[in-house]
């Protein structure tokens, strides 16, 4: 297929960073799974099936005896609830998909491969989207990572002795800010930002984690929807509205 | 490993599947997207990134608070990669000195 060949090399151009940002988490995850007494091949099966790095955190932290298996399933339904989010912008940008690319798609929609999907199907808006070759050259590689990351974390989880002192824990909201300033030149992104922004901190301290992600999200997007010039009402293409363009990478 | 831990674990990874697929198996169920849709689904990437933010710029302490602030200025300027490094080197350095 003419083509490929550049949407595999885009992908791997932003593949590296990625590596670089999420493999403390897989290792920090398999050294405190580690430590919590899970087995190998427990750990590396949640890593394969679940393969959400924060949802496995909070999965671990109620890990025990007697398993709460009631409390674990809805928390971990609480932390991946943001996606139902992401596949439903996403969704809308993989016509280049057909059924079983769109099933694989959407089991691997990690937080950092459902933004890079964000930004190209804006670089590449009518220049035919977001590419399966796109899509999985980037998300397969982060899939076996993870799953690498978090077992060598449990093995060697012990060496790791002060994360914190390298920064380990703000890679991930460093990124996810990068990303957000990427996402600025889209319609009413300050307000956007601001009321989400507003909204997730006061949910964040009086109803708690992990609810400030979907309530203060939910809350920027109610606000989109309000203040949303329906521009696309006097375009002939409603499924298409104009996008600005993002600097994003 | 348990029959039990077994079924857990893949309940799990259905459960964080339903949620990845969800939102377009309901947009999928209607025919055509209303424009005020349409809008408040092109807000969910800045909307949803900055509910992780913020809650860590304002809980967590002062270098912190420091570090997301001025790494929000050089994603003004430079792209995700500078604002990674950039961050990431800021947040360590206050660490070290204070």
């Amino acid at each position: 297929m003419p083509g490929r060949k550049s949407e595999i090399s885009a992908a791997v151009k932003l593949l590296l960073p990625l590596l670089v940002a999420t493999a403390p988490f897989g290792l920090l995850f398999g050294a405190v799974a580690a430590e919590k007494g899970l087995s190998t091949a427990e750990l590396v099966m949640m890593s394969a099936f679940i393969f959400a790095g924060a949802s496995q955190f909070v999965a671990l932290d109620l890990w025990g005896y007697p398993m709460a298996y009631g409390s674990i399933i809805l928390a971990v339904f609480a932390v991946n609830f943001r996606h139902v989010l992401y596949s439903a912008s996403v969704g809308r940008k993989l016509s280049a998909f057909n059924g079983w690319q769109k099933a694989l798609a959407f089991l691997l929609l990690v937080d950092p491969q459902w933004a890079a999907a964000e930004v190209r199907a804006e670089e590449r808006k009518g220049q035919g989207g977001v590419r399966p070759a796109f899509y999985f050259a980037l998300a397969v590689p982060l899939y076996f990572a993870w799953i690498f990351n978090t077992w060598i974390g449990s093995v060697f989880g012990s060496l790791i002795s002060n994360p914190e002192a390298l920064g380990f824990d703000m890679i991930l909201p460093i990124y996810f800010l990068g990303l957000t300033m990427g996402f600025r030149k889209r319609a009413n992104w300050l307000p956007v930002v601001f009321s989400s922004g507003v909204i997730s901190i006061i949910v964040f301290l009086t109803l708690g984690s992990p609810w400030h992600i979907s309530l203060g999200g939910l809350g920027g997007i109610v606000v989109a929807a309000i203040i949303g010039k329906p521009k696309s009402d006097l375009d002939h293409n409603p499924a298409k509205p104009q996008l600005s363009q993002t600097d994003g990478n | 490993m348990e029959t039990d831990i077994f079924l857990l674990i893949a309940a799990l990874g259905l459960v964080t599947f339903l949620t990845r697929s969800g939102g377009y198996v309901m947009i999928k169920m209607f025919k055509t997207i209303h424009p005020r849709v349409e809008a408040a689904l092109d807000a969910v990437p800045a909307a949803v990134l900055t509910t992780i933010v913020v809650p860590v710029a304002m809980t967590s302490g002062w270098k912190e608070a420091l570090t997301i602030m001025v790494s929000a200025l050089v994603g003004l300027r430079f792209g995700i990669i500078g604002v990674l490094v950039f961050g990431t080197a800021m947040i360590a350095g206050l660490r070290l000195i204070f």
